[in-house]
C-alpha cells in the first residue's frame, strides 16, 4: 500500500473546466430525456418526495380522526384513508427510496463507474414508477380503495366497494419500476467496478444495494402474479382466490406475504448499507467487522424469505407451519442483531462528531433496535396470537420501516447533500430537526404499543373513551414528527440558493465518490480511479483517513 | 482523430461502447447479463403462476382432469413445434450474424417472425374453439360433468396463462421486428457487435420454455 | 465429442439435433399422457419439460461452456422458487385433511 499526503482536499476545488450534472445541457429534455444516473436520481427524488407528503397527509387525517373517540372521518373514509397511507408509503416511498435515489445517484460513484450498466433502462424505470403513481393517485382520486394495504382477498375481490382494481394495477406496474433499477444495480455492481474494487473493498452501502436489489428481483415477480391475479378476479368476478369455486384465500396471502415480507427488508437493508457509511465517517474509525456486515446483509436478504408465513398465525395456516416460520423469524434477529453489535462497536474509542447525518444514523441504530426486539415478540406464536392486529403490531413496523428507514434517509440525505447539490446545509436547523424526528417519533409510536397491549385493534376508525389519552399523546407526536419531516425541507431548499459551497470531500470520508468534485461532472471521473484498498480507513488517534485510492489527508479536525 | 474519422466513415457498422464500458465486448457481456437477470424475474412470475396451479390440481385432481378434457391437444401440439422450430431459427440467425452472412441472417430472422405469427394464428383458432365449446369463465361456461366448482379455476388459469405467454410472445415478435427493421436495415447488426439480436434471441427461446412448462400443465391433463 | 455452440463458428448440426431431441420428448410426453400413469403422469411431464429446457436453455440460449455469473443466473430464478414450493408446502401439506379426496365444495350444483 503506498501512500502519499496530498492537500488536495483541504481547500474547495474549483469546478474547473467540466461542467458539473446539474448545469451541462441544462434543458428540459436534457432532464427528461437524461441517461445520466445522477440526473435520474433526482428525478426519482422529486417523485417520491411528492408521495412521501401525500402518504404524510392521509397519516395526517388518520391521527387526527384518531384524537377523539368519536373521531372526525367517516368511518368509510378512515378506510381509505389508511388503505392509501399504506399503499403509497410502501410502494411509493419506502421501497424505491433509498434505492431510487441515493443508491442511483452513489452506486456508479462508489464503485469507481461513469454510469449505470444500463442508462436507459433506468429512465424507464423513473416513467415506469411515475405512470403506476397516475394509476394510484386516479384510484385515490375517484374515492380509493378500503381494503388496506394487503389487499386480503376475498374483501378485495368480492366485498370492497372502492378503486382496488386501479390501486392493484397500480401496485403492478409499480413492480417493473423496482424491477428494472435492481436489474441495473446488480448487473453494475457485478461488472462496472472499478481496477481493485473487489467484493471485499465495496462499500457497506454498496453491499446494501446490492442484497436489496437481489430481494426486489426475486421477490417481485411473485407480487406482480399476485395481483394480476387480484386484478383479474376484480374484473371478471372470478379467480383463482374465489372461495365460490374451492379457491384458497389463504394462497394470495402466501404469495403476496413471499414478497411482502421481503419488502420490509427492502425497505431496511438500504438503510443498514447508508448507516454504515455514516457511523464509521463520523466515529472516525474503521467499521468492526466488516466481512461480518457483508455476511450478515446476505444471510438476512436470504433468510428474509424463509419467514414470511409468520404473518399469517392466525390466518388458519396449519399450526406446524407456524411453528416452523416461528422459529426461522427468531433466525433472522441473529444478523440483525450483530448489525447492532457492529455498529455499536464501531463508536468504541471513536473520535465522534454529532454532526446531523451521525444524530439521524445513531436514531436509526436505537429505533430499529425497539423494533426488533418487538419483533422478537411478535414472532413467538402465543404472543403474536394474543397481539396480532393490534396496534402492538403497527407500533412494531413504524419502528422498523418509518422510524428506522425514513432516519436512514433523511441521514443520507444530509450526509450526501453537498455532494448532490454542490452546497453545505445548515449544521445547527440540520441537528435541530434530527432530534426532533426522533422525539417526535417515540412520542408518536411508543404509546401504540400499550395501546396494542392493552389490545386496541388496527384499522378502527373508532376506540373506547379511556384509551383516549394514549391516543391524544400519538397525535400529539405525530404533529412533532410532520414539523421534523417537513424542516428539512425548508432548510435545505434555502441552502441550495445561500448554502455555503461545499468542497469535494467535506466529511473527510474515504469513499470514492469523494474524490469526484461537488456536484460531480457528467461522467463522474475523467479518469478511472484505481482502488488500492477497502473502505473506512480512519485513523481517530491521528485524526487522519486513507481514501480507497491510497491516498492519506488530515481529518476533518484538522 | 483523422484516420478513425475515416474508418468509421469506412466502417460504419462497429458502433462505440458507451461511456462506462471499458469496450465493446465489455458492453456485450453486460448486456447478456441484464437479460439473464431479466429472466430470473420471468422464471419467478411464470413459476408463481405455475405453483398457484400445481397448488389447485393436487387439491381437485378429477375436477382438473374433467375440466381440461376440453383443451385442444393438437393447437398446444403444433404450437409447441412452431415454438421449438422457432428457437431453432432464431439461434441460427444469431450464428449467421455473426459470421457476417447477412442474407442468411435476415432469412431465418424473417422466417423465425413468420412462426410467431403462425403460433399466435394457431393460438387465435383455438381460442375460438374454446369459445364454441364453452370454455370462457364469466362470459360463456358451462360446467361439464365431474368439473363441480372447481373446473372453472383450471380455464381462469389456462386464459391467464395462454394470455400472459402471447403477450411475451407478441413482445418477442415486436423485438425481432425491431432488429429486422431498425438495426439491421441500418447495418448494426455485424460480426463486429451483434449482441442486442443475441439478446432478442436468448429471450425468444425463454418464451419458448413458457411454453415447454405449460404444454403439460394445459394440455396433458385427464387425456387417459 | 466437444459441441461448438460460439456463433462465429458453430455448425448448425449441433442445434438442429437439440430440435429433433426437443421434438421426439415432447413426442414421449404426449405419450406418457394417454398411458393412465395417473398421479406419476405429471411427475413423468415435468421431468421431460425439464430436460427440454435445460437443453433449449444450454444450446438455444448458450449457457454451455465453463460455469460462469450467467449458469449462477439462469438456476437462481429456480431456485428461488423452491423457497416458494417448499416453505408454502409446509402449511398445505400439514393442512388437515390436504389433498383432499377431490371434493370441491359445490360438485352438486353449477355455481350459476
Amino acid at each position: 500500500m503506498s501512500t502519499t499526503t496530498v492537500e488536495r482536499a483541504a481547500a474547495g476545488e474549483p469546478s474547473g473546466a467540466e461542467p458539473s450534472y446539474l448545469t451541462a445541457e441544462n434543458s428540459v429534455a436534457g432532464w427528461l430525456l437524461t441517461r445520466d444516473h445522477k440526473r435520474i436520481a433526482l428525478l426519482f427524488f422529486f417523485s417520491i418526495t411528492f408521495f412521501f407528503f401525500v402518504g404524510g397527509f392521509a397519516a395526517t387525517m388518520m391521527r387526527l380522526n384518531l384524537a377523539t373517540p368519536e373521531g372526525l372521518l367517516q368511518p368509510a373514509v378512515y378506510n381509505r384513508m389508511f388503505t392509501m397511507h399504506g399503499i403509497i408509503m410502501v410502494w411509493f416511498f419506502l421501497i424505491p427510496s433509498i434505492p431510487t435515489t441515493f443508491g442511483n445517484f452513489f452506486i456508479p460513484l462508489m464503485i469507481g463507474a461513469r454510469d449505470l450498466a444500463f442508462p436507459r433502462v433506468n429512465l424507464l424505470s423513473w416513467y415506469v414508477f411515475n405512470l403506476s403513481g397516475l394509476v394510484v393517485l386516479y384510484s385515490l382520486i375517484m374515492g380509493g380503495a378500503d381494503t388496506g394495504w394487503t389487499f386480503y382477498t376475498p374483501l378485495s375481490t368480492t366485498f370492497a366497494n372502492g378503486y382496488v382494481f386501479a390501486a392493484a394495477l397500480a401496485v403492478f406496474i409499480n413492480g417493473f419500476s423496482s424491477i428494472m433499477t435492481s436489474l441495473n444495480f446488480i448487473v453494475t455492481i457485478h461488472r462496472l467496478r472499478a481496477p481493485g474494487m473487489t467484493w471485499l473493498r465495496l462499500p457497506l452501502f454498496v453491499w446494501g444495494i446490492y442484497s436489496v436489489s437481489v430481494v426486489m428481483l426475486t421477490a417481485t415477480p411473485v407480487l406482480a402474479m399476485d395481483t394480476f391475479l387480484l386484478a383479474v378476479e376484480r374484473f371478471i368476478g372470478i379467480g383463482l382466490f374465489d372461495p365460490n369455486h374451492g379457491g384458497d384465500p389463504i394462497l394470495w396471502q402466501h404469495m403476496f406475504w413471499f414478497y411482502s415480507h421481503p419488502a420490509v427488508y427492502i425497505m431496511i437493508l438500504p438503510a443498514m448499507g447508508v448507516v454504515s457509511e455514516i457511523i464509521p465517517a463520523y466515529a472516525r474509525r474503521p467499521i468492526f467487522g466488516y466481512t461480518g456486515m457483508i455476511m450478515a446483509l446476505m444471510a438476512i436478504a436470504i433468510l428474509s424469505f424463509f419467514v414470511w408465513a409468520h404473518h399469517m398465525f392466525v390466518a388458519g395456516i396449519s399450526v406446524y407451519s407456524g411453528v416452523f416460520f416461528s422459529l426461522t423469524t427468531f433466525f433472522v434477529a441473529v444478523p440483525s442483531a450483530i448489525k447492532v453489535f457492529n455498529w455499536t462497536v464501531s463508536l468504541h474509542k471513536g473520535s465522534i462528531v454529532f454532526d446531523a447525518p451521525m444524530l439521524y444514523a445513531l436514531g436509526f441504530v436505537l429505533l430499529f433496535t425497539v423494533g426488533g426486539v418487538t419483533g422478537l415478540m411478535l414472532a413467538t406464536l402465543a404472543v403474536d396470537v394474543d397481539v396480532h392486529g393490534t396496534y402492538f403490531v403497527i407500533a412494531h413496523f413504524h419502528y422498523i420501516m418509518v422510524g428506522a428507514t425514513v432516519s436512514a434517509y433523511f441521514a443520507a440525505l444530509h450526509y450526501w447533500w453537498p455532494k448532490m447539490t454542490g452546497r453545505m446545509y445548515p449544521e445547527g436547523w440540520a441537528r435541530f430537526s434530527a432530534i426532533l424526528t426522533y422525539v417526535g417519533f417515540n412520542l408518536t409510536f411508543f404509546p401504540q404499543f400499550i395501546l396494542g397491549y392493552l389490545g386496541m385493534p388496527r384499522r378502527s376508525y373508532t376506540y373506547p373513551a379511556e384509551w383516549q389519552s394514549w391516543n391524544v399523546l400519538s397525535s400529539a407526536g405525530a404533529s412533532i414528527l410532520a414539523i421534523a419531516y417537513a424542516l428539512p425541507l425548508l432548510y435545505l431548499g434555502w441552502s441550495l440558493f445561500y448554502g455555503r459551497k461545499a468542497p469535494s470531500n467535506p466529511w473527510g470520508a474515504t469513499g470514492l465518490e469523494w474524490l469526484t468534485p461537488s456536484p460531480p461532472p457528467e461522467h463522474n471521473f475523467p479518469r478511472t480511479p484505481t482502488v488500492v484498498l477497502g473502505p473506512y480507513s480512519y485513523d481517530p488517534e491521528h485524526d487522519t483517513y486513507v481514501t480507497q485510492e491510497g491516498t492519506t489527508h488530515g481529518g476533518i479536525h484538522g | 482523430m483523422v484516420e478513425s474519422m475515416a474508418e468509421s466513415v469506412a466502417d460504419t457498422s462497429v458502433p462505440a461502447p458507451e461511456v462506462q464500458y471499458a469496450n465493446l465486448a465489455h458492453q456485450g457481456e453486460t448486456a447478456e447479463l441484464g437479460i439473464w437477470a431479466f429472466l430470473i424475474n420471468e422464471t419467478i412470475f411464470f413459476g408463481a403462476l405455475i405453483f398457484a396451479y400445481y397448488f389447485y390440481r393436487l387439491t381437485y385432481p378429477h375436477e382438473f382432469a374433467a375440466a381440461a378434457k376440453d383443451t385442444v391437444l393438437w393447437c398446444g401440439t403444433l404450437n409447441l413445434v412452431i415454438l421449438v422450430t422457432s428457437s431453432l431459427t432464431i439461434v441460427l440467425g444469431i450464428n449467421a450474424a455473426a459470421r457476417d452472412a447477412r442474407r442468411d441472417m435476415v432469412r431465418w430472422l424473417v422466417i423465425t417472425c413468420a412462426l410467431g405469427f403462425a403460433f399466435l394464428c394457431v393460438k387465435g383458432f383455438e381460442y375460438y374453439l374454446d369459445f364454441m365449446s364453452h370454455s370462457v369463465p364469466v362470459v360463456d361456461y358451462e360446467v361439464k360433468p365431474g368439473e363441480g366448482s372447481a373446473g372453472e379455476l383450471f380455464w381462469v388459469f389456462y386464459w391467464v396463462a395462454t394470455g400472459l405467454h402471447a403477450f411475451h410472445l407478441i413482445t418477442g415478435i415486436g423485438l425481432v421486428l425491431y432488429m429486422l427493421l431498425w438495426r439491421i436495415r441500418r447495418r448494426e447488426i455485424t460480426s463486429a457487435y451483434y449482441t442486442p439480436l443475441e439478446v432478442v434471441g436468448i429471450y425468444w427461446s425463454f418464451v419458448d420454455v413458457v411454453w415447454l412448462f405449460l404444454y403439460p400443465c394445459i394440455y396433458l391433463v385427464g387425456r387417459s | 465429442m466437444t459441441i461448438d455452440i460460439d456463433p462465429r463458428s458453430a455448425r448448425p448440426r449441433p442445434f438442429v439435433v437439440a430440435w429433433v431431441l426437443l421434438l421426439v420428448l415432447a413426442g414421449v410426453s404426449l405419450l406418457t399422457a394417454f398411458l393412465g400413469l395417473g398421479r406419476w403422469a405429471p411427475v413423468i411431464q415435468f421431468g421431460i419439460a425439464a430436460i427440454q429446457v435445460a437443453l433449449v436453455f444450454i444450446l438455444f440460449m448458450r449457457l454451455k461452456g465453463p460455469p460462469t455469473l450467467k449458469w449462477v443466473f439462469a438456476a437462481s430464478g429456480f431456485f428461488w422458487l423452491l423457497f416458494l414450493y417448499g416453505l408454502s408446502m409446509t402449511d398445505y401439506a400439514t393442512r388437515h385433511g390436504w389433498p383432499s379426496p377431490s371434493v370441491s365444495i359445490q360438485s352438486e350444483s353449477p355455481p350459476r
